[in-house]
């Protein structure tokens, strides 16, 4: 086991890089839009990393994972995400057995087994719909900031119905919406609980058992967390950083040397 | 020294492909002349081919056709060919394929399949084949035949058997009046000797890759099935079937597999991607993962003479013809691979969901939870098509078969 390990996700919106020592204690963490150009995005990350941790990296092992993996030239390995993010929310919560987590352009299912493998999982990955992108698209209609979308959601009571099958016949409902004088509130409770539904029919896949943890930056979203745990039918149990989840388990495969 | 050892390839080529190589081309080169001669049928796969070859028929198959133009990474250009003409993306591709060489044989692989004179058309693999071939028929003026086969669910009664039955012998009339031609007993039971031979023969070899390492990887079975789907029953076949398997046992007594490293064992499941074949399978042979068997080429393996079992050819072909399981229940293809994973001892299974072929990709997610739950083996779902490549994302598909791997190691 070394004394270090690096993890770095290169997921479709953002890039995050993860720094632990052997006590799993990070050390140094970054994110960052990944932009056109994912190698930019690399050099940046391990600058920060370096800078943060004040220690040389040439010696560290290094994991890469997400989409942009292949790309990550001084990794050691490259391991999917879903068994990156299945070993970092382990190494965080092991009580944990099904992991959603909700990117910028996939969602994923995960079940995870005792010793933090993933035993089972899905992908939506066709279609927009149920990821970070159909929020923003939302967000955009509504004329506000993607961060105010959850908050706005929350203050309604009665959610409009909107489907839950392509973004884009999605955001032709929500202009629909706005052009009957739907409450902008209610608009966006509709948009996150046909979001939660969609994710939910793509647990229902692997089966939901719980504890359930949602990570990705969707799973900052409290709306979204509303509803997904409404729709489950449990708790949801998320980590403090959602989105290191993914660079996290590479770090920790970085410092075992086993994926 | 100078000279660099030759790094050996990680999949070891078959010497039986020049042999395959020369009899597709001879199929080929009989397909034209029969043309010429105004006695050419196409047919889809799961016909029951013995009898218009029986009756001096020459054939052709438009599936295979469609093999060939995803072979050929010109899947989106034939089928566009399709498309530019009114018909769907979402129409099957080999329909499409198909479609488009006729429209545009100059611009298509081999100036398209030779011109037929008949469409034999059986609906025991999927409901398209009827509407694609009466598209075809409107292009070319040949006539549709079509062989029907109800569904089965749960056994054969006997008035469904019956009227599997009467469509055969109006196939013959068919055959007869547009062909000119008559059905002896004798030429039937030649035609069936050798439909036979050639589908032993063909599980012989299937059967070899219980072995570990397995003597054949999935892309050796694809491209060696060609010529018992589409030349059952003729002489032409046996000697490749018998020089493939002589190939398969030596493999078998020397410990060869197909692949070099033989680390994974799995199932595959569904049509290939064509126009990824190689890319996919040998991609996957570099890291060890073998496919010793698959549900497609196991399907083809309904032998029309059994020792014993009497005489009627007939009853032998409705037996064989409807119980093709795409034209029964989810069961039996989930019996179907819960069988191969326990008999050719897999650790896991790739299913394809071919955007194409609703009927062979309806059911998968049920599917796959169940053979996972009665194996104890994962599996994964992987979405694309087997001729149109504008609609496979090679790095979606890598990620699933990768977190597929990993759960192995």
């Amino acid at each position: 086991m070394s004394k270090f390990g690096i993890g770095i996700d290169i997921g479709s919106t953002t890039a995050k890089g993860l720094l632990i020592d052997s006590d799993m204690k990070v050390c140094a963490k970054h994110i960052m839009l990944t932009g056109a150009a994912a190698s930019q995005a690399i050099d940046k990350i391990l600058e920060e990393l370096e800078s943060q941790s004040g220690l040389q990296l040439d010696d560290i092992a290094i994991i890469s994972t997400g989409y942009g993996r292949a790309r990550v030239e001084n990794a050691e390995k490259s391991v999917t995400e879903i068994t990156c993010h299945s070993r970092g929310v382990h190494s965080l919560n092991p009580e944990i057995r099904l992991l959603i987590d909700v990117g910028g352009q996939d969602s994923k299912v995960i079940r995870i087994g005792k010793k933090g493998r993933p035993e089972d999982f899905e992908l939506n990955d066709k279609c927009s719909a149920g990821t970070g992108r159909f929020l923003e698209v939302m967000a955009r209609v509504l004329g506000i900031t993607i961060d105010e979308l959850g908050p706005l959601a929350l203050q309604s009571d009665s959610p409009s119905s909107i489907s839950s099958t392509c973004t884009v016949f999605a955001e032709s409902e929500v202009i629909g919406h706005i052009g009957a004088g739907a409450k902008p509130d209610d608009i966006a409770a509709g948009i996150h609980d046909s979001m939660a539904t969609k994710i939910v029919a793509l647990a229902k896949r692997v089966k939901v058992v719980p504890p359930v943890c949602v990570t990705g930056g969707v799973a900052l979203n409290p709306a979204f967390r509303h509803y997904l745990s409404k729709h489950l039918g449990t708790e949801l149990w998320i980590p403090e950083e959602p989105q290191f989840t993914g660079a996290l388990g590479a770090a920790v495969i970085a410092l075992n040397g086993k994926s | 020294m100078t000279e660099k050892k030759k790094e050996e390839k990680v999949y070891r080529q078959l010497e039986s492909n020049k042999l395959l190589q020369q009899i597709m081309f001879q199929y080929m080169l009989e397909g034209h002349q029969a043309s010429e001669e105004n006695r050419l049928a196409w047919v889809t796969s799961g016909f029951p081919v013995e009898i218009p070859v029986a009756m001096g028929v020459g054939v052709s198959y438009p599936e295979q056709y469609g093999a060939v133009v995803g072979s050929q990474k010109v899947g989106p250009e034939v089928c566009g060919y399709a498309e530019e003409i009114g018909y769907s993306q979402e129409l099957c591709s080999y329909a499409r394929a198909s479609i488009g060489s006729v429209e545009k044989p100059d611009q298509s692989p081999m100036d398209g399949l030779p011109t037929p004179q008949a469409l034999l058309a059986g609906n025991n693999i999927c409901g398209t084949v009827l509407r694609w071939y009466d598209a075809v028929s409107e292009q070319t003026g040949a006539p549709v035949f079509l062989f029907d086969t109800p569904p089965i669910t749960d056994g054969q009664p006997d008035h469904h058997k019956e009227y599997v039955r009467n469509g055969l012998d109006r196939l013959v009339d068919f055959l007869g009046t547009t062909f000119n031609t008559t059905l002896t007993d004798e030429r039937m039971h030649e035609v069936a000797d050798l439909s036979s031979k050639a589908l032993e023969l063909w599980n012989k070899s299937l059967t070899a890759c219980k072995t570990s390492p397995t003597p054949l990887n999935c892309a050796d079975r694809f491209l060696a099935m060609a010529p018992v789907v589409s030349m059952r029953g003729t002489e032409l076949i046996i000697d490749f079937y018998e020089t493939l398997l002589d190939e398969v046992e030596m493999r078998v007594k020397e410990g060869l597999g197909a692949i070099r490293d033989e680390k994974i064992r799995l199932l595959w499941d569904n049509i290939p991607p064509w126009h990824s074949i190689f890319r996919f399978f040998n991609g996957l042979a570099k890291r060890g993962v073998a496919f010793p068997a698959d549900t497609y080429t196991h399907a083809w393996s309904g032998k029309l003479k059994i020792e014993g079992e009497g005489d009627d050819l007939f009853d032998s072909v409705v037996s064989i013809y409807s119980n093709v399981y795409l034209n029964k229940g989810l069961e039996a293809k989930i019996d179907k691979m819960c069988e191969l994973i326990d008999d050719y001892n897999l650790d896991g299974f790739v299913m394809f969901s071919v955007r194409s072929c609703k009927r062979y990709s309806l059911g998968q997610l049920v599917s796959k939870e169940i053979v996972s739950e009665r194996t104890g083996v994962p599996g994964v779902v992987i979405e694309g098509d087997m001729v149109d490549s504008r609609v496979y994302n090679e790095a979606q598909i890598q990620t699933r078969v990768d977190a597929l791997l990993e759960m192995f190691m």
